[in-house]
């Protein structure tokens, strides 16, 4: 029997405001714990929350850049659970009246047509953090994260297969970040991502028992704790216990690389949600979605289709030059410097995201400044260095963050393109290679290639290997 | 007791005239404390060495020329519910007991701001759930009409110490009229301004879409002088009224109120209202009458339904509002747990009490799933049905009179077995509060024993001053002496 | 209205708090006298009222986005029963 997998995501992006959903404490990082708070994040008695008009405003960005409708009437709610991270044992959250409903995504992966319908999108705090010591009785609080604006965007089980779950979170963190509605750092938890998993037999028209997949850290996790679930779901199915599938939540283990069952917060599960007396309706205008519409940024597929058209890109190089907003501007400004697309491109797609893929580091941490690699690319094209070379002073640049003419003067690495000093090389190795030179001159042209190494070595990598050549032909 | 009563209008006068001075002032009301609140026991905290200083820093405004507040060296007293930054603040729960806030309640700037002196916190009920002041965990409050009755709640300490002269004026806080009742079963006026017009910053919350701040006082005067104070739009609170306030309300009292059209509901004159009651409520229709008001009997089909609506939105407020107090950051926490669940769960059941847990359970069942609809949905509809009526009878009346509650002050420890008949006593204020208008209790007669009788005067929507303007001309022609 | 001991036992789990059984009766008989007493709106038609409308009046303020410092971290956190450094210590929890 054949088995479908039927997958939904339930994403959490922090806002990127400079305040508190509900307070004016700072949403930066803080070096100290509690140090971002005040009474009202903390929940002391006699105190209220103040909505964060900008949380307003990037969760009606999101749902625009979503294909979402926008609902002019809505309410905030409680929801009502016990836990210590959570201050005022309510979560302000949205219920029944999300600020966002009814979007979608569309993509192709593996060469299906995929359509992801957004249920909906809704504004909420976060909670603060946990920490429980290994060799001690306790657990430490840090509320420095309690009251960060979230949005949650819950999309329809319309997710086919591990690998389209991961293109829709890729897309989606795309969106977002280009629309500056949240910066979108997973390593950080500034994105993160829960996921329902179920499975049924090919042609079944109900839903298998679904399972929710928690603590996802990453886009490699997010695949293999789909794929391990999978693979446990189908087994279980294929041996006749699918009985053993029940609607929990299983947290993914990144270390031993499987899922295991959550134990759950407390025995009884009742959030007992209901209208949040302390703050008022907010009201929508029409007019405020559509100027928010109307000042959308350029979003990915758009700036995909335009480096395709603009730039002559390939379908493929644009769409991973724009899947990662920082390393596409960092291209187009390299080319604003006066570089030409195609060796800007050839950089970015190469060297640069070789090095970093080494390293493991994520385009926001390019120091690099795009007029260097414009600079770069340009004493290439002079013949100033090598190609060779210039990968050296690539690496060098993206490191120290250094101009490309102190790197090539500090190394040494500028070609000998002086006609004058090539000369006086060649000239020296015709001379001390006789044989050489007799070989070719009696037809073995390969003796050429020997003479221009010989030159090369003679001028320790630096001289222009065309150049040699040239020379060398006229001295023959 | 009388004599040596002064008004906090008198007190502001006489400081700003120099003919006496605030440290006076404010050494001669504590002393008045320290000789009656061990009887009363309307006190939980006293600031003296607070007070004192704020009333030398009034003194040296005063002496250097500079300006002052219109509270300037008034003596007043706040309930235990509203945060006072570095003073304890318990709610007179043992779950509080040494609570101290690091912030003042929006309302305790706005009186300092008028250099009115903080003198103590007073006893209530816990949480403000109760009518009688006997819930906190602390002390029982005395009705200083008779020391064998209770004050009311659940601002009682507010209203006994207003009542036995210990301070010109108080805070306290209603939710279902936990200033109007008190203020009737103490003899003194209370009054509960419209929602939002008075911030609920730093106020611990009860009933969040119920609770709002209000003044008691000897004298009508005083209750207008004090809202004058604390009202005001507050960026702290997003329910605080946002539209244009009454600039001054002891302006324009004195104003007569010929032509004044008065409803009152029949509603209020049904079954289990005291007949004494009954009595004086219809004189005081007789009085506004002769002050030339136009009083006519209507229908107010909801108000004797909303009992059972207010205490479900209540106390389901209150259970979300309350689940905060868990032992972990601040409050009480339980000796003996093993682990963190129990900590929450044995800090909370040893350190609220019977009213306020029996509320809390009350609450989240009508939250909990599957009653939802059935409760809390069906308490709101009820809500906005009542609000309607309200709205159509202020179509064609300035205001609603009735009495402010049904029975007289009970004796301390009488009703406390059965929470029905307590919830009872509130049956006349708690609409109030589920429409969000504004209302005010004024003494308008005594029982033949000698208790005070309340009468409650409720108002439209930000409709203040004409409360303040009826209540005051009245007062002026009864003459009341308590 | 009849309420079940049982389902005030696992309303008292919701709420966090613990009763004996005695007043586990005492709870239920009083949300029967309670819940009795509501249901005499019955007889009201709340069928069309409804609570998604909102008047003008009572839409929401809301601030803008700047910050804000509340300095005094010691006095914020004075109540806490036990700190480690800056953060709030509390018994181990299992999660």
């Amino acid at each position: 029997m054949n088995f479908e997998t039927v997958i939904g995501l339930e994403i959490h992006a922090e806002l990127y405001t400079k305040s508190k959903i509900f307070c004016g404490c700072s949403t930066k990082f803080a070096s100290k714990p509690n140090e971002n708070t005040c009474p009202v994040c903390i929940g002391l008695p006699g105190t209220l929350p103040v909505l964060n008009e900008e949380v307003v405003r990037l969760a009606v960005k999101a749902g625009t850049a979503l294909n979402c409708r926008i609902n002019n009437v809505n309410k905030l709610d409680r929801k009502n659970y016990f836990y210590p991270d959570l201050p005022k044992a309510y979560q302000i959250s949205q219920y029944d009246l999300p600020m966002c409903s009814g979007g979608h995504v569309e993509f192709e992966c593996e060469e299906r047509h995929v359509r992801v319908r957004i249920n909906r999108i809704h504004i909420e705090e976060d909670a603060g953090k946990l920490i429980h010591l290994e060799e001690e009785p306790f657990s430490l609080i840090d509320y420095n994260r309690t009251g960060i604006p979230l949005i949650e965007i819950v999309s329809e089980p319309d997710i086919r297969s591990p690998l389209e779950a991961v293109t829709y979170l890729r897309i989606l963190k795309s969106i977002l970040e280009y629309g500056e509605i949240s910066d979108c750092r997973m390593e950080q938890g500034s994105l993160r991502c829960d996921a329902n998993i179920s499975v049924r037999p090919v042609g079944q028209k109900e839903y298998g028992t679904k399972v929710e997949l928690k603590n996802i850290n990453s886009f490699r996790e997010l695949q293999k704790a789909l794929e391990k679930e999978e693979k446990r779901q189908i087994e279980l199915y294929r041996f006749g216990e699918g009985h053993k599938i029940v609607q929990e939540t299983r947290r993914w283990d990144s270390g031993k690389g499987r899922t295991v069952p959550m134990r759950s917060k407390g025995e009884a599960h009742d959030y007992r949600y209901f209208p949040e007396p302390d703050l008022m309706p907010v009201i929508i205008k029409e007019s405020t979605v559509d100027e928010i519409r109307g000042s959308l940024p350029e979003m990915p597929y758009e700036k995909a289709a335009r480096f395709v058209e603009e730039y002559r890109l390939g379908e493929g190089e644009a769409e991973i030059l724009v899947g990662d907003k920082k390393l596409s501007e960092f291209f187009e400004s390299t080319i604003r410097e006066g570089a030409s697309p195609k060796a800007a491109a050839n950089w970015v797609l190469g060297e640069l995201l070789r090095i970093m893929n080494e390293a493991d580091l994520s385009s926001a941490d390019i120091t690099m400044k795009p007029a260097y690699l414009h600079r770069l690319i340009s004493l290439v094209e002079s013949g100033t260095i090598s190609n060779t070379a210039a990968k050296e002073v690539f690496k060098e640049m993206f490191e120290s963050g250094g101009t490309p003419e102190d790197i090539v003067e500090k190394k040494g690495l500028s070609q000998i393109s002086s006609k004058k000093d090539l000369e006086i090389l060649v000239k020296k190795v015709l001379e001390d290679n006789p044989k050489s030179v007799e070989d070719y001159r009696n037809g073995k042209t390969q003796a050429a290639g020997y003479l221009v190494g010989q030159v090369m070595k003679a001028s320790q990598g630096k001289a222009n290997p065309q150049m040699v050549r040239d020379l060398l032909m006229r001295e023959l | 007791m009388q004599s040596d009563y002064m008004s906090a209008w008198d007190i502001s006068k006489g400081i700003a005239e120099k003919k006496f001075s605030a440290v006076e002032i404010v050494e001669s009301h504590i002393k008045r404390i320290k000789e009656r609140d061990g009887e009363i026991g309307a006190f939980l905290t006293l600031c003296e060495d607070e007070a004192l200083a704020q009333a030398r820093e009034v003194d040296e405004k005063i002496s250097g020329g500079r300006p002052v507040g219109r509270l300037a060296g008034v003596p007043a007293a706040i309930k235990d519910n509203m945060c006072t930054d570095g003073i304890r603040t318990t709610c007179a729960s043992k779950m509080l007991e040494d609570f101290i806030p690091p912030y003042n309640a929006t309302v305790v700037e706005r009186l300092l701001d008028e250099d009115a002196v903080i003198i103590g916190k007073t006893n209530m009920d816990e949480f403000a759930m109760g009518s009688s002041t006997e819930n906190s965990a602390f002390r029982i409050t005395k009705n200083p009409r008779d020391i064998t009755r209770v004050p009311g709640g659940s601002s009682g300490g507010s209203a006994a110490a207003v009542a036995a002269d210990m301070v010109p004026v108080t805070l306290g806080s209603d939710t279902g009229g936990s200033i109007r009742q008190p203020a009737a079963f103490c003899g003194v006026v209370g009054l509960k301004p419209t929602y939002g017009l008075v911030s609920r910053y730093g106020l611990i919350a009860f009933g969040s879409s119920l609770d709002q701040i209000g003044p008691f006082s000897k004298t009508v005067l005083d209750s207008a002088l004090m809202l004058e104070a604390i009202q005001g739009k507050d960026e702290r609170d997003s329910t605080s009224y946002r539209g244009e306030y009454q600039k001054s309300y002891t302006d324009s009292l004195g104003k007569d109120i010929k032509g004044m059209r008065i409803a009152v509901p029949k509603e209020f004159f049904m079954d289990g209202l005291d007949d004494e009651i009954a009595a004086s409520v219809q004189e005081s229709i007789k009085c506004f009458e002769g002050l030339g008001a136009k009083v006519d009997e209507i229908s107010l089909p909801a108000a004797g339904d909303g009992l059972s609506a207010y205490y479900i939105i209540s106390s389901a407020e209150a259970s979300s509002n309350l689940a905060r107090y868990d032992g972990i950051r601040y409050g009480y926490r339980a000796k003996d747990y093993t682990n963190i669940d129990e900590l929450m769960e044995m800090s909370r059941s040893e350190a609220f009490g019977t009213e306020v847990k029996r509320r809390i359970m009350l609450g989240t069942y009508a939250l909990s799933s599957g009653y939802y609809d059935e409760y809390y949905n069906r308490a709101q509809k009820f809500r906005k049905v009542l609000k309607g009526q309200f709205e159509d009878v202020f179509r064609s009346y300035d205001l609603i009179l009735g009495p402010t509650s049904p029975v007289l002050p009970f004796k301390i420890g009488e009703r406390n077995s059965d929470p029905l008949q307590m919830y009872l006593a509130d049956v006349y204020t708690i609409i109030v509060n589920l429409v969000g208008v504004p209302a005010i209790s004024i003494p308008c007669g005594r029982s033949t024993e000698g208790l005070p009788v309340g009468l409650q005067l409720i108002g439209p929507h930000y409709g203040e001053l004409r409360i303040l303007q009826a209540a005051h001309a009245f007062e002026q022609e009864i003459k009341l002496e308590l | 209205m009849k309420i079940s001991r049982e389902d005030v036992a696992y309303i008292a789990k919701l709420a966090k708090l613990r009763f004996s059984d005695e007043e586990l009766d005492r709870l239920t008989r009083e949300f029967e006298t309670i819940l009795t007493h509501f249901h005499s709106i019955d007889r009201m038609d709340l069928e069309n009222v409804d609570l998604d409308k909102v008047p003008v009046d009572q839409q929401s303020v809301v601030r803008s986005d700047e910050k804000t410092v509340f300095e005094d971290k010691k006095k914020l956190f004075n109540n806490a029963k036990s700190m480690r450094e800056t953060y709030i210590q509390v018994p181990k929890i299992i999660e």
